[in-house]
């Protein structure tokens, strides 16, 4: 066991920092927020903790602290600019953030390093630091999945009207998510920086969107268990993939492709799927007698429900 | 138009010469309507004649394009939706809206949130929304039977009582119906009709928009009628049932079918 776990050092950290990451992604989305901020929010964590511990030799946690209150006064303003976007425009023009931090990253002189970055960032961050802070995080995050704020998350993603008209003040729950990410992700950046001693404005660019993306994508969007389903695999796969060589991109393609078409809810929700009809199996469902017209598919992407009769007109404010 | 009865009870909620054009759809063009404390105000209409639209004004969903909107006598049309939500202006509204992923009860503790207090921090590790408004809920509108089914599961009128028992659960001051029965048999619309006038016994200000005119002039105390937008007339529920220009308008379709 130990000697596994020594042999696999960097790839368990590698697999915490992709959980915060996937998290930083994930957290937003769960509101309707299709926001990548978390990424650029990487970049400043990262940057952060490498130029406080290089320069002013900060202890670990402050040198991350310092990234992630950065990263989340920045997340507030860009909420705050971006407050008019939505859907594709939004993900866009957080992508174009992260894109400026690259460049700013490349040029920022001695400061960032330029294209080299930045080297010799030790500290004292151990690994099992690293895990007890994703425990927290995912204890924190697995409370907002259920009872009022889960609810509330809920109502935000699906039907924001609705939200307001229940008292949900959904803008601000938007800005909070923004600053969420941005902390989640610059906790992330900035453990991974110190974990390397290094970080170069390769390491915070366009290529983890692509990777955070597909870690909930295949792990599953609504959970923090998809997302750690989503960064267990990737962070595993390439490792299992070795053999296939330059192949691995393409495997890497199939299987993002695959989950998007089949199940669109992630292996999470395959598994919750699989473990709810079980349940069903084994004792009736209390309630639910009447049954209107639908499908039988429990779970999944049921659709609101829509009027019976013809007239029941269908609601022009919506 | 004055109501027949001397010294009606004060306004709670009252808008004047509302409009919302949608560019050139003049979707509300200068109505306006007082709900008067305990009492159930109902808005006859046609299809089409912006009867929702007026009720997104008046919860503030939509802007306005002119009007006056004020709540216990302070104009509110700066008031956020969610605010006017806190000061206890609950609604349904016309298309069935529950959360398809939650249960019945999930969803109508969604309203007793509202009543929970705290935001921000604090929020995320509350549990639970006043129970007791939930429970009163859905005792009211009789859905204890499916309290843990999810809302595909429903009949289209177990899914309005879901709507309805979710506003209740805000426990709100005022409550506006937008077309409540629409899909509802005979006897599920008398239940909402007697619940609507417990409600009102109560002292729990209501509007109703519904087509149901016998239901209408059973259970509401006073009706506007509204057409393309506009105000035709206003009244005790006999009278503006029995006016010309409503019989035109609106049930002038009803009572050839009739004849
Ligand atoms: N968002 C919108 N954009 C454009 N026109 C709208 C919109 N919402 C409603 N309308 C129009 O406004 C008019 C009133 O609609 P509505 O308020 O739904 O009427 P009602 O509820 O009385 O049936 C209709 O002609 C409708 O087509
Ligand atoms: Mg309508």
């Amino acid at each position: 066991m130990s000697y596994w776990y020594d042999a696999h050092l960097i790839l368990i950290q590698s697999t915490f920092v992709s959980l915060l990451l996937a998290l930083s992604i994930q957290f937003p989305l769960r509101m309707g927020v299709f926001s990548f901020a978390g990424i650029g929010s990487y970049g400043i964590g990262a940057y952060a903790a490498a130029i406080m511990t290089i320069r002013y030799s900060w202890p670990a946690f402050a040198a991350i602290g310092a990234g992630m209150v950065v990263a989340m006064v920045a997340g507030y303003l860009l909420a705050l600019l971006v407050s008019r976007l939505d859907g594709l425009y939004l993900g866009m023009a957080t992508i174009a953030f992260t894109l400026i931090l690259t460049v700013v990253a490349i040029n920022g002189g001695s400061l960032t390093g330029g294209a080299q970055g930045l080297y010799g960032a030790i500290s004292t961050l151990q690994t099992g630091q690293v895990i007890l802070v994703c425990a927290v995080v995912v204890v924190l995050l697995a409370l907002s999945e259920r009872g009022r704020m889960g609810r509330r998350i809920d109502a935000v993603r699906e039907d924001p009207e609705l939200a307001v008209s229940v008292g949900i003040r959904v803008i601000r729950m938007r800005r909070m998510a923004f600053v969420v990410s941005g902390a989640l992700g610059a906790c992330a950046g900035g453990m991974n920086a110190l974990l390397r001693t290094t970080v170069s404005p390769d390491d915070v660019g366009f290529s983890l969107v692509v990777l955070a993306l597909t870690m909930i994508i295949v792990g599953g969007s609504r959970s923090w268990a998809g997302a750690l389903i989503g960064s267990v695999i990737f962070t595993w796969l390439p490792q299992v993939l070795q053999a296939v060589g330059d192949w691995q991109t393409v495997v890497y393609g199939v299987i993002v492709a695959l989950t998007a078409v089949y199940v669109p809810s992630g292996l999470l929700g395959v598994a919750q799927n699989g473990y709810r009809r079980m349940r069903r199996r084994s004792g009736p469902v209390a309630g639910a007698t009447e049954k209107a017209t639908g499908s039988e598919e429990p779970g999944g992407d049921s659709a609101p429900l829509e009027p019976l009769s013809e007239d029941v007109p269908t609601g022009g404010t919506r | 138009m004055n109501t027949p009865e001397d010294a009606a009870p004060p306004a709670v909620l009252e808008a004047q010469d509302v409009a919302v054009h949608y560019g050139g759809v003049k979707a509300v063009d200068g109505f306006g309507l007082k709900l008067e404390a305990g009492r159930i105000c109902g808005i006859l209409g046609p299809n089409g004649s912006g009867k929702s639209t007026f009720l997104a004004a008046v919860t503030r969903l939509v802007p306005l394009t002119r009007g006056r909107l004020m709540l216990d006598g302070e104009e509110y049309h700066n008031t956020p939706a969610a605010s006017l939500a806190h000061r206890g202006v609950a609604r349904t509204f016309q298309t069935v809206r529950l959360l398809p992923d939650l249960t019945v009860l999930e969803n109508i503790q969604l309203g007793a949130d509202l009543r929970a207090g705290g935001g921000g921090v604090k929020q995320w590790f509350r549990r639970t929304a006043v129970p007791e408004a939930v429970e009163e809920a859905i005792e009211r509108t009789g859905l204890g039977a499916v309290r843990s089914a999810r809302p595909g599961e429903l009949s289209y009128g177990m899914a309005r009582r879901v709507e309805i028992a979710r506003a209740l659960a805000t426990r709100p001051r005022v409550l506006l119906l937008d077309e409540p029965t629409a899909g509802m048999n005979q006897a599920e619309r008398r239940e909402v009709s007697q619940l609507m006038q417990k409600l009102r016994d109560e002292g729990l200000t209501q509007l109703l928009v519904e087509h149901d005119v016998p239901m209408m002039v059973d259970t509401c105390d006073r009706l506007v009628a509204m057409k393309s937008g506009e105000l035709v007339t206003e009244g005790a529920p006999a009278e503006v049932v029995r006016d010309p220009a409503v019989q035109e308008a609106y049930l002038g379709k009803r009572g050839r079918n009739h004849a």
